[in-house]
């Protein structure tokens, strides 16, 4: 049976989401650098770049809302819908908060941002999103659940940066304001992989139908599935 | 949500039919005081027009005072499987059937069944609106004096609550006597509502009732059946899937003459168990 329009606008949206998220982590990377580099040019193209993503982002949400009231999807077309309005929600929240970390450019050193490995931990979280969207392309259950596991190792890294912020603020010749920024940074990175996480479990009712988010147990489930 | 219900066993079924299984109730509406026990059960149920199995053996719960819908596309056996349940099936002569069907616990395809008993009990409505060529007051009175009522008294009675109950009263109550002809689709169709609910019957049959009229009769239609909803188990055949899932708590989805799958409606339209199912409400069937 050929591909109906309605299944063919379907594809479309999911398109067009694989879209966002290609320039979301695109910008993340890129403030990761920025930041690095202290690079006031790459951070002006940031702005401008997640001003594009929250266009795309009603954009889209738009387009998914008409397509709920004109074509009244059911069953796996309705999931697949309802969760490209979430993770559509997600992403954009992912993009600002690489603006965040651009705004916190000012108030640190590359030092700084070497000695805390930000750089590592963003890469990380940038593959959590990028892994998250290729089980949403591939409807891939599995994927899914691993990228959720991997939450895990970020939650680590930022309870690490805490301790050591925590630290050093100790020290009377600290540079509190310094500090305050990296710590801020960790955070940022932490609640993307957040993201990535619910996008994961998105990923995970799209496939199954069930809502994994606040299940008791699932985390270890998950575990479990992902080592067999 | 699940519940173990415990149904009465016919004879013929086969040992993995255990005398305990698992029936959805309906989790999206309000449950209602009193029903959700089996009314209808079907059994390895199967329907034949002389050799032709049209309905091949369904087992199933129909549950008591809850709406049930049956999607399938033509042909599935979703009205013959109707049908059979007030015997309607019995004017088609090569038809005869296998298995078990109880309603209330009772054979109705049993030697000692009486039809107009059942069929007092069982009342349907059909595609296209079928009111007598009589007042309208006569067409809703109809039943009840073929069971012996003829007190004017408490046939009006009677037909005011009946056209209460079908929502119409308001509409026709001054024009009692014209013909119930002279009504719009829409009107008549909720006239046969009231003239089956006359007798006071436990179950309706609605057989795609609303296929024939406008969207704003169609509306008054279902606003009707979840106002009947929680008094009769309510069973309806429809093409239309938007409206299974507005009106029914649990859904049935045959296809060529098997029950694919059953589950409360809010289930079947965002997460049905069986590929089939989501096939054919995806539009994906070829």
């Amino acid at each position: 049976m050929s591909e109906r329009p309605v299944h063919e606008l379907i594809r479309e949206l999911s398109e067009v989401l694989v879209q966002l998220s290609d320039k979301v982590v695109g910008n993340l990377f890129n403030a990761l650098h920025a930041v690095k580099h202290q690079d006031e040019q790459g951070a002006r193209q940031i702005r401008l770049v997640d001003d594009e993503i929250d266009m795309a982002e009603v954009n889209l949400e738009e387009r998914c809302l008409a397509f709920l009231a004109l074509q009244q999807p059911v069953a796996r077309d309705l999931r697949t819908i309802v969760t490209i309005i979430k993770i559509n929600d997600d992403l954009e929240r992912i993009g600002d908060l690489a603006v965040h970390i651009i705004d916190r450019m000012p108030e640190i050193s590359p030092d700084m941002l070497e000695s805390f490995e930000f750089e590592n931990m963003g890469l990380h979280a940038g593959d959590m999103v990028k892994k998250s969207i290729e089980a949403f392309v591939l409807k891939d259950r599995v994927l899914a659940g691993r990228v959720s596991a991997m939450d895990e190792e970020i939650d680590s890294i930022h309870r690490k940066v805490f301790r050591t912020v925590t630290q050093l603020m100790k020290n009377p010749d600290s540079d509190i304001d310094q500090l305050i920024a990296a710590l801020s940074i960790s955070r940022y990175i932490e609640r993307m992989a957040d993201h990535a996480t619910r996008i994961a479990h998105e990923v995970i009712y799209l496939v199954t139908g069930e809502i994994v988010r606040h299940k008791e147990g699932f985390y270890e489930s998950l575990i479990e599935s992902t080592e067999e | 949500m699940l519940m173990t219900a415990d149904v009465r066993q016919p004879a013929e079924s086969t040992p993995d039919q255990k005398s305990t299984r698992e029936i959805y109730l309906p989790p999206a509406r309000k449950t209602i005081t009193g029903g959700g026990k089996p009314h209808i059960v079907a059994r390895e149920f199967s329907i034949y027009y002389g050799e032709f199995e049209a309905v091949k053996k369904v087992s199933a719960d129909i549950l008591s005072k809850y709406v049930t819908a049956i999607i399938g596309p033509s042909g599935c056996g979703k009205s013959t499987f109707l049908r059979s349940i007030n015997r309607m099936n019995d004017l088609v002569p090569s038809c005869h059937t296998t298995g078990a069907l109880l309603f209330d616990g009772d054979d109705v395809y049993g030697k000692f069944t009486d039809e107009v008993l059942l069929r007092k009990k069982v009342g349907m409505v059909f595609q296209k609106p079928n009111p007598f060529p009589k007042s309208i007051f006569d067409n809703i009175a109809y039943g009840p004096r073929l069971h012996g009522i003829n007190d004017r008294k408490k046939l009006m009675e009677i037909v005011e609550r009946s056209l209460r109950k079908a929502a119409l009263w308001d509409e026709v109550s001054d024009r009692l006597d014209k013909n119930a002809l002279g009504l719009s689709g829409g009107q008549q169709q909720r006239l046969c509502v009231a003239r089956t609910l006359a007798v006071e019957p436990e179950v309706l049959l609605l057989d795609e009732p609303t296929s024939a009229l406008d969207p704003k009769a169609t509306a008054k239609i279902e606003d009707l059946i979840q106002e009947l909803r929680g008094s009769y188990t309510i069973m309806i055949v429809t093409h239309n899937m938007q409206q299974a899932s507005r009106v029914s708590d649990t859904t049935m989805f045959f296809y060529e003459g098997v029950l694919v799958e059953q589950a409360p409606t809010a289930q079947l339209f965002t997460n049905p168990r069986d590929p089939m199912t989501e096939d054919y409400i995806t539009g994906r069937f070829s």
